[in-house]
């Protein structure tokens, strides 16, 4: 598959573990695996839609895990679906997803919710819900608001 | 075994019919990479020769000889595929296996197949040995990852769009 220019990729201390649960939880499909002579994770790749997430370990002193840190995150991966939000979020709570806030309508048009994965990192997940216009939106949350798309 | 690399991906093809090119018409969409070759004559052109157990993956090089790659040790038509992979430089005990799956995934109306190669094996080939480069053990994997990629996308691409 063509690469998107950005991608992520997050820490775990258990990345296969991490693999099977966001699988589970959000559908997301592995698409590259290395594994060196002991058996340890190297590099991975999951792919959701048109774009991939990388899971590895943590390589570096400097790569954690949020569970390695108390539980800090130092940014999040946004998740778009086409569809169903409160499906979406019935599913990844089944698989052990720590919802942080509901699912629920936003200013912006979009219907999203926001949780804690098996190692603590943050995902939120939304769908377009309603057209909304840069003046509804600044109207609604009282914002300035500039590069509307 | 370890040191291996696994690719995925999904094709619009049901998995008994994917099997049959991954099997049948591999000449036709495998693409050659000069860091793997098998023997310093390739490329040739691959084949498997019969099926089933028993059976084995060879290449046909230019000069009419023919190299075995390796033995076919699991046939299931529409599922599972297993073969062994040696290159003309490897010694004894060196070994890497290669298994193949070929999953249904999506309704039944519209079925695809998620194909997963699985190349292991790689840590009976040392590192300092002609076939990995000078590469460090990560980099050589992502690199044969990536040709694995490319292979499946050949696969892929033989599927979806019909021979002329």
């Amino acid at each position: 598959m063509a690469r998107a220019s950005l991608t992520s990729a997050l820490c775990y201390r258990d990345p296969k573990a991490a693999l099977k649960w966001l699988e589970a939880a959000f559908d997301f499909e592995l698409v590259m695996l290395i594994e060196d002579a002991d058996g340890n994770l190297a590099h991975s790749e999951m792919k959701f839609g048109d774009s991939l997430v990388m899971i590895g370990n943590e390589w570096t002193a400097q790569h954690k895990s949020p569970a390695s840190i108390d539980g800090f995150n130092t940014q999040s991966v946004h998740i778009k679906v086409e569809g169903d939000v409160d499906a979406h979020c019935q599913r990844a709570r089944a698989a052990g997803a720590e919802i942080l806030m509901e699912p629920a309508d936003q200013f912006y048009g979009d219907r999203t919710y926001r949780c804690r994965d098996l190692e603590g990192h943050f995902w939120t997940v939304g769908a377009a819900v309603k057209a909304v216009s840069r003046e509804e939106a600044e109207a609604a949350s009282g914002l300035k608001i500039q590069g509307w798309m | 075994m370890s040191s291996k690399v696994l690719v995925a991906l999904r094709i619009k093809a049901p998995p008994l019919r994917v099997f049959e090119v991954f099997t049948a018409d591999i000449g036709a969409w495998w693409r050659p990479n000069d860091l793997f070759s098998f023997t310093p004559r390739s490329p040739g052109v691959l084949a498997f020769e019969g099926a089933g157990e028993g059976s084995r993956l060879v290449e046909r090089l230019p000069s009419g000889k023919v190299f075995e790659i390796g033995p076919v040790r699991v046939w299931t038509p529409g599922e599972r595929l297993v073969f062994g992979w040696r290159q003309a430089t490897f010694a004894p005990g060196m070994d890497t296996e290669v298994e193949v799956r070929f999953e249904a995934v999506g309704p039944s109306e519209n079925q695809e197949t998620r194909v997963t190669v699985e190349h292991r094996g790689w840590d009976t080939v040392p590192i300092e040995h002609v076939a990995r480069h000078h590469f460090p053990d990560g980099v050589f994997l992502h690199r044969h990852g990536e040709w694995w990629r490319d292979l499946l996308e050949g696969l892929r691409q033989a599927l979806i769009s019909p021979s002329p």
